[in-house]
Order: structure tokens, then sequence, then C-alpha cells
């Protein structure tokens, strides 16, 4: 998602201006650090920071992941207009309150136990981790330092999500009995490489799209994950050079409850089409059905100078807005003494959606129902 | 329809006349047969409603039709079938094909051994949305397909005889979702693999759901959705096709072609269905079938089209029963069965 987020952040941004400076007890202003630039969300990121009245410090350590023409580092910071430092050892020394991990999905193991070794609080891009042992590992060095650990879900954040949870708390859709999520886009092949390599991405769309609609279903339903079964493929996209992962794939998810749901997860929009690609989750229960599309909102139209593509222009709430806001609620309240649980999508589901896909990948390679219960 | 003036004399005789029985009777009239008909129940009814001649035994009906068209409960398919092809007739068979896979190979062998045609009306091959779909996958307007959605779903068949009874009319699979089971084998080929989940619960309103997951020999993977849901709820459909380079979308939903807005004090009017604004599928499915059955060409659905469906279905149930991915190419043969 990272373009629309990109842009309804830059939408957003004039009216969000001040909204997220609250009334401070502690005088001094709170130090948010980003870590690494591997992951697209973290221009974005830096940008919703900055207007959030936080001191915030950039580093980007290596660019081993990246192609020659991505921009990382200190370019990009500069871009960004962010204070850049070259190592993590000096990005600690500034003594941040917090960091957003934005490193490549096999690194958010060792950058958040580093976090958490400096007692310093953590929001960590999705996948949480790319095994579930990592993912419980995290927990564990996040609690053991108590600090907090925040899943980048943003999508959680859209105003169709939290009207769906109330519908839902509501007894409205009465007994839940399926779903079927979407989350397609484009092959994630322009803004950085590593989405496409397993060494740095931990696997292809089945990582990289199970977990969003994978924690709309807990955080909706409260249920928890007892089988997966998947399929993949890599027909689409096998052209372009360094696809070394799955490109399609279909998940499905039984539930502790009796739930069934299924997760399209496949990078299917094509290359040139007027928008990313999306978000849909419909469930059905014994007293309705309901659907949420958190990117439907857009006007369309035909551009007589662009072929003939269509118009997309993408309105509504900026979500990662939303997750920021929350994350950064949170570490004010921690550094004003109040005793805040880990803020949702926490570090917990961080590790159910982790389970979800490690169990997706054994299912698809073995070609077998796996129990979540199975996993180490 | 433009076949009309080449079909003179052309008799159907229909067996069964319960709920589908209208729009095959339109679709008849349409290709301009005389319709003869034999029911158990509502053949009165039919021949009266629909101007055609009632016949008291099935066996007269295969004398006095050059065509048999079945259009009965599910369970008795397969022997309505496998008589009127002994008798020396072509046979148009309502969907399912037969209520089991064993039945369906057994109706397919029939017709071989009998060398009559065998028609399993799939009618969503001829509902027009999916026909475009599917005419844009086989001229390669995709590439080639790798991830294909479908969805289906209708109000709980609830307190409507055979058809709400799973072990006559094969439940939620056999006869809902069997249409998109039909449409990811037409669009996307063979299958290697199928594994199912289902689910029932039954408060405050029963509903069912199924979801079906088809690994295709070419690679492509599918999802079928099966939904029987809330009482007065619309019927629904959707699909998504993925190739290699391009995307098709469609949601019965978005047809807003007819769209009437008034005063809170006047009483709701029906609008138009999307098959009423679209065209008759049946028609064009009964004219498709007679073309075929004139000319000896092959029509958009196969006998052997007609077997697989119905093993789809029920490959799935079996590993929604088992939990387990099934081999369909074993299960096909019979070996599983």
């Amino acid at each position: 998602m990272t373009q629309t987020q990109q842009q309804t952040t830059r939408q957003a941004d004039e009216q969000e201006s001040t909204s997220m400076q609250g009334d401070h007890t502690d005088q001094r202003r709170l130090k948010v650090a980003v870590m690494s630039f591997a992951h697209p969300h973290a221009a974005g990121y830096v940008h919703l920071l900055q207007q959030a009245g936080v001191d915030v410090l950039a580093c980007d350590p290596d660019r081993v992941s990246s192609a020659d023409h991505e921009v990382r580092g200190a370019d990009l910071a500069a871009q960004l207009g962010v204070a850049h430092v070259d190592t993590y050892e000096e990005l600690f020394a500034w003594a941040p309150d917090a960091v957003v991990i934005c490193s490549e999905n096999t690194r958010h193991r060792q950058d958040t136990e580093l976090a958490a070794a400096h007692g310093v609080h953590v929001l960590c891009e999705k996948p949480l981790a790319v095994t579930a042992a990592d993912a419980r590992a995290m927990i564990d060095a996040c609690e053991r330092a108590g600090v907090l650990l925040m899943t980048a879900y943003p999508v959680h954040f859209s105003p169709a999500v939290t009207a769906a949870k109330q519908a839902i708390a509501e007894g409205t859709l009465g007994q839940l009995i399926g779903a079927v999520g979407t989350n397609n886009g484009y092959c994630p092949v322009g803004a950085r490489r590593w989405f496409l390599n397993p060494e740095w991405s931990g696997g292809g769309a089945l990582v990289d799209h199970t977990v969003h609609v994978a924690e709309l279903l807990d955080w909706l339903t409260g249920d928890r994950p007892a089988s997966v079964h998947a399929v993949k493929n890599q027909i689409m996209h096998a052209d372009l050079d360094g696809v070394l992962c799955e490109t399609g794939g279909l998940v499905t998810i039984t539930y502790e409850q009796g739930l069934v749901a299924t997760i399209d997860c496949s990078w299917s929009v094509p290359k040139g089409a007027p928008t990313w690609g999306g978000v849909t989750l419909e469930l059905a229960g014994t007293n309705g059905v309901l659907e949420i599309n958190p990117f439907a909102q857009r006007v369309g139209g035909w551009d007589g100078n662009a072929g003939g593509r269509d118009f997309w222009l993408p309105y509504g709430a900026n979500l990662d807005d939303g997750l920021l806001r929350t994350f950064i609620d949170a570490v004010q309240a921690r550094r004003a003494g109040e005793a805040v649980e880990w803020p949702s999508p926490d570090g917990h589901v961080g590790l159910r959606t982790a389970q979800i896909v490690e169990a997706a990948q054994v299912s698809a390679r073995k070609h077998r129902v796996v129990q979540i219960s199975e996993l180490a | 329809m433009t076949q009309k003036s080449e079909m003179p004399g052309l008799t159907v005789g229909l067996v069964g006349a319960g709920g589908i029985s209208p729009a095959h009777a339109a679709a008849w009239k349409a290709v301009g047969a005389a319709m003869r008909v034999y029911s158990l129940e509502g053949a009165d009814r039919f021949a009266d409603t629909h101007g055609a001649t009632r016949v008291d035994s099935f066996d007269e009906l295969i004398a006095t039709s050059d065509l048999i068209c079945v259009i009965t409960p599910t369970p008795s398919h397969a022997a309505l079938v496998e008589r009127a092809l002994r008798a020396g007739k072509d046979v148009v068979c309502e969907k399912p094909l037969a209520r089991t896979t064993d039945d369906a190979r057994h109706l397919v062998g029939v017709a071989a051994e009998t060398g009559r045609r065998l028609f399993p009306a799939h009618v969503v091959r001829w509902f027009p949305q999916y026909a475009a779909a599917q005419q844009t996958v086989a001229a390669g307007g995709l590439g080639d397909l790798a991830v294909l959605r479908f969805t289906r779903a209708v109000p709980y068949p609830f307190d409507r005889g055979w058809y709400s009874d799973p072990v006559q009319s094969g439940g939620i699979t056999m006869d809902l979702m069997i249409h998109d089971l039909d449409e990811a084998l037409w669009m996307a080929g063979p299958v290697a693999t199928v594994y199912a989940q289902r689910r029932t619960a039954s408060e405050p309103h029963p509903t069912e759901t199924a979801h079906v997951v088809l690994t295709h020999t070419s690679g492509a993977i599918s999802h079928c959705r099966g939904l029987w849901t809330v009482p007065k709820a619309p019927f629904w459909y959707t699909f998504s096709v993925s190739g290699t380079t391009g995307q098709l979308r469609y949601d019965s939903r978005d047809e807003v072609g007819y769209t009437l807005t008034t005063s809170p004090d006047d009483p709701p009017r029906p609008s138009p269905s999307t098959v009423a604004l679209a065209g008759d599928p049946y028609s064009a499915e009964i004219a498709d079938f007679v073309r075929a059955w004139r000319t000896g060409e092959p029509a958009k659905v196969s006998a052997e089209d007609g077997l697989v469906a119905v093993a789809l279905a029920e490959a799935a149930e079996l590993s929604a029963e088992t939990g387990a991915p099934v081999d369909f190419p074993t299960f096909l043969k019979g070996s599983q069965a």
C-alpha cells in the first residue's frame, strides 16, 4: 500500500500539523528514531512524525538489500529533511524514547531486540517477523525490557474497520461462519527490490499480503487461528528479473470458534493499473453479511492524456496517521508514568499473524493442512 | 431467437415441472420448439401456463419427443437420463448432471456407448458477464491465468423440499457452488487438487458457507466461496480473474442499470434483475444446445464437463469432511469414490 499511504500522507499534512502535539507533562519533546529506510513506508512515517511535533532522527546504516537506483541513507534523509546518522550506535546514543523499525523483514527481530536492550519502545513495520519463533522472541525481549511493542498495521485504523468492530461487537452479524479477504497489489518491484528476495523478505505474497487481512480478522472477531491451508504460484511477474518468491497465493484459515476465512494475498494488480491495489473483507454470519473496503473512497475517470488509463484519486482517512498517533500517545503516557497496555495492533497480534504466515508457507510447500499448534 | 426459422417441428420432452421449469419453458419457446411435459407434480399447471402438451408417462414422453430435457430434482437425474439415452434420445440435463460422481461417470459412459448427445445445463457459461470474461481469457487477453476468485450468495434454501435436504441436493457445493467450480474449470482448465471447508450455523438464521480452493494443472489457483445467507438477501455473484498481463473483476451488485428513487410513502417496487437487464441466459443456453444438436458440433459445455463439475463438488465435500486436500485426477477416476 506504499503509494496510496504516501499520497494520503501528503494530502493530510496540512490538516494534521499540530494535532498530535498533545498536552505533554514532560517538557522535553518526544524523541523518535526511524531505524532503516529499507521499507518504503519509512518516508511517510518520517513525514508524519515531523508533523506530530516530535524530534526525529533517522538511521539507514546500509543498503545491502537495495538495487542501485534506490535512494537510501543520507541521500533520502536529505530529501525528507530529517537528521541522519550512519550507525545504530549513534542512533541509540541520541537516547530516543521510541523507534519505528522499517528494516527488511528478516532484520525485524535483531532490530527490535536492540531497541529493547536500550529500553526503547518499538513500532515495527509488518510483518512483525518472518517466523513465529522470531516474533515470540521479540515479544519476550520487549516484555523483559518493559517497553511497548506495536505492529504497523495501518488498515486497523480505517474508520470502516472501526465501524465493523462496533457492529460485530453488538452482535449484528450473529455467529460468524465465513470470511473472504483480499489484499491484492502491484508486484513490489519498483520501490524496493528486497521484497522479492526471501533472504530479506522471508517470502513473497504470502508474507507481504496475508497479514493485513489476518490482523483485521483477529481484531474484528477475537477468534484465534487453529489451522492453515495455502496454495501459491509464481506465474505473474515471473518474467521480472529478481523475482525469487511466490506472486500468487490463497490462504484458508480455520479458527477455534468455527470461522473459516480465505485470504487472497496475490500481487495480482497489473503494472499500469491506476492504483496500487486494496484491501477488502467480507464477513458472513447467521444474521447478515458485512463487507468493508477501506480503500474504496476515490474519484474515478478517464485520463485522455495517459493513453486511456483511469483516473484514480483516493481520499479518506490517513491510516498511517492513526497508527502513529496511537503509538505516540502510548509512548507519551508511559513517559508520564501511566501503566498503559501495549496498544493494538500489538506484538501479540504480530505473533498470531506471523504464525498464520509460517503455517501457510509450510502448507504450500508440503501440500497439506498445518495446525498452528505444530509450529515451534 | 435467430434459430427459430431453422427449427421446424422440433419437439422437446420436458421431464419435471418445478422451480426451474419456467426458465426452460421460455428458452424452448424462444427456439420455436413444441413442448411436451411429464411430471409427477405440476404438469397440468405447467402445460396450461406455457402451452405444453401433458403426457402420462416418461416412456410416452420419450416416444413422442425429439429431444429430452431433464429438469427434475437432482437425485432422479441419473435414472431418467439413462433411460432416455438408452431409448435413443439426446438429452439436456439441468445441473448437476447427477447426484454422485459415479452416476455422472456412468451417464457419460452410456452416452458414449449409445452414441447419443448429452448436454449438462451449466447455465452460468451463458451469463453474458461470464461469457465475456471467458472469451477474453481464451483469447489470451489476460496472458497466463494465475489466481481466480468466484463468489455466489443466495438466501438459505429454508423449507424448500428436496432442495433443502443436502442428501438429495448435494448441499451448497453441489447445488450452488457447482456453477463457480464449472467456471473455474472453464477458464483455468483441469484441476489437480481440491481443498474445502464448510461451515453452518442456525441462530438466529440458518446459514451455510463453503470455501473451496482448486489448484489447476496449469499452476493457476482458484477460490470459490458459496454462501447460503439470511432470508430476503439479494442474489449476488462476483469474480476476479488475474493473469500475467491483466485482471478482470465483476460484482453483480455494481450493475446499476436501473435505479428508482421514490417518496417513502410509495410502495417499494422491485427493480429488474441483472438477468432481466442483461438478457436471458437460459435462452442462450438452449439455443446453443439446439445448434449443437442440429449440427453435431460441440456445445459450450460437454458431458465430460458436467461429470467433472459433479466430481469437483463431491471432492470438495470429501475434503471438507476429512480436512485434507483431495488429489483430483485420482478422485475423478473413481478409486477414491
